[in-house]
């Protein structure tokens, strides 16, 4: 009884400061939509220029804005290459992250770990040259190589989540299984893989994010391809002499919607973790 | 199961060796000849893509393909790396011309009968730009930028305010037009390069054009050169706004724009985003005086577009047709009125009503190119420049200037010392 | 049980290698690659000489690249405070029963996705216009001028756009961290007494702490790291005081002529990373051992 009144009282202070902080977060947005719908003849320096609504509500700004950036060929670049990424950085860092996660004792499997998680500071100011050779070289200066450097780049990270998050697993589930005559192999996809169904939304949130927004990759990998990404295509928005800001600000509302949408559909994975069930 | 998971790995692998073939080149299959420009100017791909079209519809044995991605440069220095070259590159004169000519990528075109027609003054400033003298023309000058002083022509006139032609001149119209309550200059610190603008247009005439050489060589310092040059533009601080380190260039060019100062010492290339804000904006540009001597004004003008032939170009002849078409008087002149520059070609152009206040100097080829053309991009001379204004320790910037200068060149300058020993050995 | 342990470490071998060919072929080896012109003056492109170790020598008397160091430990270190704090307390409220919960969770998750350069205009222009201007209105003297003019004050600036960017990316790894506890931990808890702060320190927080050390780990790379934010903030200024390694060995090297140099640079950044990194990771696994 005691216990849901105290949990009551705290829920609507804890109501009271999300909404407060949201405001960090809405004003930011409120500007990015009013310039997006604006025309530069309506920029001034002033506030009250800055925040009002602008003299028509017109979708001239996103068409334009689409035009420029072959908007569908580039969302479907972008679909094309985060969700590739996000597949196999699933299947692969999690396998990865389950065998060093599991091999904690073992000197191998430790030195791997530290190895591999290394990577995640390499500066990638100093991969750049080598890579852009080495992916000319195999072959690989398309969006295929683009994917591939991501599965690598963002394997520290990701295995660092995975082999964290199994330490929280019990590894009396896999006994059980192996009781059965289950092979590891086997129980790592029936039990395991299953079990880490909020890392594995973690972790495509976060890849598919960083992919979504990268420029640079791209940029050197496909370098002289007229394929682009998004990212990409919105660069046509800034040169050193003079930035559209308005179409810019159109063109990145419409990008956010579909990582938004992504990101939206993996956080209930992220809530319904089975682990609590599970766990006892 | 176990096989399920292996055999996903691999796919990936065999996707890895497969991947070559997907990766299909788009070599030219009706026989004709591949000619592929890469220019640095994305501001300027539509007016490209419309000589990409016109070229192609008018040549059956050639086939052209512009491309004006963003950050060219790394797109470029990547390709290089992957010795994938294009045939053409158009880039700007700069210090990143100088290392591409010292790194022998580029053809000598001075065969090229196009050359007979390029203003005399930008062939010279294009030899300048080379490390160290080499034989040859490496660059057929485009189009060029002006950077001097834009000034609101309709309070210039409704306030009766003379264009300045002297220093002093200069000065006593900034105390003319603040005593209106007016802001004379808007400055944009905040972006650091803007802060190279006003000290490049008065440097042309304060410091000798080969200062950079000179020092290099070993005859003078950077401290005797631009200390002059160093005091005037602490002198112009006082007439912009209060904390010019908080607007970048961007807000500096509405604020032009909306009226709220008469001047603006910047590039012609700012004239479209300031008409972005305000088309209705009158405005003209004048050179920015620097001595007391009328005479000795220059305009500060350098190559901002121009072509060069790489060495790895199979086709020469293709890549000067493709040359001569970009050559014509009308082509160029469409580039002259979409990007309100001005042409390097010989010849009777029409130039924006920006430039009328840097005419005369443009036809009787009164021009001397930016200093900051010679400067490493690395010494990031543009932030040396910021932290001088903010902190006004002249003596500070230029030793500081100067100690950077010899570390951020050390091969430059044993390169042209070796060359000078080898001059005087021959002679 | 010894046929069964070597059908294990098969498996797990198995695994290994393949990836672990993967990951050498892109990252190990582009990486020596790379190390590799730290010992020439390359400028990225042409030909270059061998200048042996003076990229490394030049690198401990530069003083820009010293300050860069400075600048960008001193950041990190704030930041990676200031967002683990923020984000632990809204995992924390956003993991409670409350309502429209998907909304709260939609809502900060946003500032992570909207690109550099709109976050760039937005906080230029709040620090610039806005900031100054209710400064006025409250009289406050000290934030009467745009921070991101004052050498001094400008770190202030990209630590803040820092911690508002990211919240959002720590706050889903503690969200995620938050499911792996079990309900009945509180419910047990809940009958010994324990409510708010005690509970959080003595319940939640130990289960969490892998993902605390896990986003410890990643906040200190990426505020080590920091590129994006600079480049949309300050580009470095005002008077070269925010100017970040990742800055200077992407400016410098990349888009200037100090390939190999920058590259040597790059090198020792890279070795300080792991070694405050790995030295993280042993100080925080040891404290979940003693949990």
């Amino acid at each position: 009884m005691k216990q849901t009144s105290t949990v009551g009282k705290s829920n609507k202070t804890v109501m009271v400061l999300l909404i407060l902080g949201l405001s960090t977060i809405i004003f930011p947005l409120y500007m990015t939509v009013v310039i997006a719908f604006k025309q530069p003849s309506e920029m001034t320096n002033s506030i009250s220029g800055i925040l009002s609504l602008p003299k028509v509500w017109s979708l001239q700004n996103f068409r334009e804005a689409m035009d420029v950036t072959d908007f569908w060929n580039s969302l479907k670049n972008s679909l094309l290459i985060s969700g590739l990424t996000v597949g196999l950085s699933i299947l692969i860092h999690s396998l990865m992250g389950y065998t060093l996660g599991r091999n904690k004792s073992s000197k191998f499997y430790n030195f791997v770990y530290l190895f591999i998680v290394s990577g995640m500071f390499v500066p990638f100011a100093i991969l750049m040259m080598p890579l852009a050779k080495q992916t000319a070289e195999m072959g690989l200066a398309n969006w295929f190589g683009v994917i591939l450097l991501y599965v690598v780049f963002y394997m520290p990270m990701n295995v660092m989540l995975y082999s964290g998050y199994l330490t929280n697993i019990p590894l009396a589930l896999e006994e059980a299984a192996r009781v059965d005559g289950a092979s590891t192999w086997l129980t790592y996809w029936k039990i395991i893989f299953p079990i880490m169904r909020p890392m594995h939304a973690t972790v495509a949130v976060i890849t598919a994010l960083a992919v979504w927004n990268d420029v640079m990759t791209p940029l050197i990998i496909m370098a002289g391809s007229s394929e682009n990404t998004l990212p990409l295509a919105q660069l046509n928005f800034q040169s050193q002499f003079g930035t559209n800001y308005n179409l810019a600000f159109a063109s990145y509302l419409l990008s956010l919607i579909p990582i938004l949408v992504f990101y939206l559909i993996c956080q209930k994975q992220i809530l319904n973790g089975v682990v609590n069930g599970a766990v006892k | 199961m176990r096989k399920k998971g292996l055999k996903s790995l691999a796919l990936t692998i065999c996707l890895t060796a497969l991947a070559p073939s997907v990766w299909g080149c788009g070599n030219d299959s009706d026989g004709r000849i591949e000619v592929e420009i890469v220019q640095y100017k994305p501001e300027a791909a539509n007016y490209f893509k419309t000589v990409e079209e016109a070229f192609n519809s008018t040549h059956d044995d050639i086939h052209l393909t512009i491309s004006s991605p963003n950050d060219a440069m790394a797109i470029l220095k990547t390709r290089f790396i992957r010795e994938d070259y294009p045939d053409i590159i158009g880039i700007g004169g700069d210090i990143n011309y100088s290392y591409f000519v010292d790194a022998d990528i580029l053809a000598d075109i001075s065969e090229y009968e196009g050359m007979q027609d390029v203003n005399e003054g930008y062939l010279e400033i294009a030899e300048a730009l080379e490390l160290v003298p080499v034989d040859g023309t490496y660059i057929l000058p485009y189009a060029a930028n002006a950077a001097g002083v834009l000034y609101n022509r309709e309070m210039f006139e409704e306030h009766g305010w003379q264009i300045p032609e002297t220093w002093d001149e200069m000065l006593a119209l900034c105390d003319e037009i603040a005593a209106e309550g007016i802001l004379p200059f808007y400055f944009g610190f905040k972006d650091i390069w803007t802060c190279l603008a006003p000290w490049n247009a008065m440097a042309v005439e304060l410091a000798p054009s080969d200062t950079t050489r000179q020092v290099n060589k070993g005859l003078t310092t950077f401290s005797k050169e631009y200390e002059e040059l160093a005091e005037k533009y602490m002198a112009l601080l006082p007439y912009g706004p209060d904390d010019p380190f908080a607007y970048n260039y961007n807000d500096a060019c509405t604020a032009f724009a909306r009226g709220e100062s008469a001047m603006y010492p910047i590039g012609s290339y700012a004239a479209p985003q300031i008409l972005s804000v305000n088309p209705e904006l009158k405005m003209d540009s004048f050179v920015m005086p620097a001595s007391d001597e009328k005479e000795g004004r220059t305009l500060n003008s350098g190559i901002d577009l121009g072509f060069c032939v790489t060495k790895d170009c199979k086709n020469k002849e293709a890549a000067y047709e493709v040359l001569n078409f970009l050559y014509q008087d009308d082509t160029l002149q469409k580039y002259i009125d979409a990007q309100t520059s001005v042409p390097c070609k010989k010849g009777n152009f029409k130039l924006s009503s920006l430039l009328d206040g840097m005419t005369e100097f443009i036809e009787s080829g009164n021009m001397t190119d930016y200093q900051d053309h010679y400067y490493p991009s690395e010494m990031s001379v543009d932030a040396l420049l910021q932290t001088f204004l903010i902190e006004k320790d002249k003596d500070a910037f230029l030793k500081n200037f100067d100690t950077s200068w010899q570390r951020y060149n050390r091969d430059i300058i044993r390169m042209v010392q070796e060359y000078e020993a080898a001059q005087g050995n021959a002679k | 049980m010894s046929k069964h342990e070597n059908e294990r470490k098969r498996t797990f071998l198995l695994i290994t290698i393949p990836i672990l060919a993967l990951f050498i072929c892109f990252n190990t080896i582009p990486l020596i690659r790379g190390a590799m012109y730290s010992f020439t003056n390359s400028r990225g492109f042409g030909n270059h000489d061998w200048v042996g170790f003076r990229n490394y020598i030049d690198l401990f008397s530069d003083g820009r690249v010293g300050k860069s160091y400075l600048f960008t430990i001193k950041l990190a270190l704030v930041t990676t405070v200031v967002v683990n704090v923020l984000s632990l307390i809204l995992a924390l409220g956003l993991n409670s029963k409350i309502r429209a919960k998907g909304f709260f969770r939609g809502a900060y998750f946003l500032p992570n996705i909207l690109g550099a350069l709109v976050v760039g205009y937005i906080f230029n222009y709040f620090f610039t216009y806005i900031v100054p201007a209710l400064a006025d209105l409250t009289g406050i003297q000290a934030l009467g001028s745009s921070i991101l003019s004052s050498p001094s004050k400008a770190w202030i600036g990209v630590v803040i756009v820092c911690a508002w960017q990211s919240i959002a990316m720590n706050t889903i790894i503690y969200i995620s961290g938050l499911q792996t506890v079990p309900e009945d931990v509180y419910e047990a808890g809940g009958l010994d007494g324990a409510t708010g702060w005690k509970q959080f320190k003595h319940l939640t927080f130990p289960l969490i702490i892998p993902f605390f050390s896990i986003n410890m780990v990643l906040c200190v790379k990426n505020f080590l790291m920091v590129f994006d934010q600079i480049i949309a903030l300050t580009k470095g200024g005002p008077a070269q005081s925010t100017e970040s390694i990742s800055y200077l060995i992407y400016n410098n090297g990349m888009s200037g002529g100090q390939f190999g140099f920058q590259s040597a640079n790059a090198v020792v950044f890279f070795i300080v990373i792991v070694v405050i990194s790995v030295a993280q990771m042993k100080f925080s696994s040891s404290k979940e051992e003693q949990l």
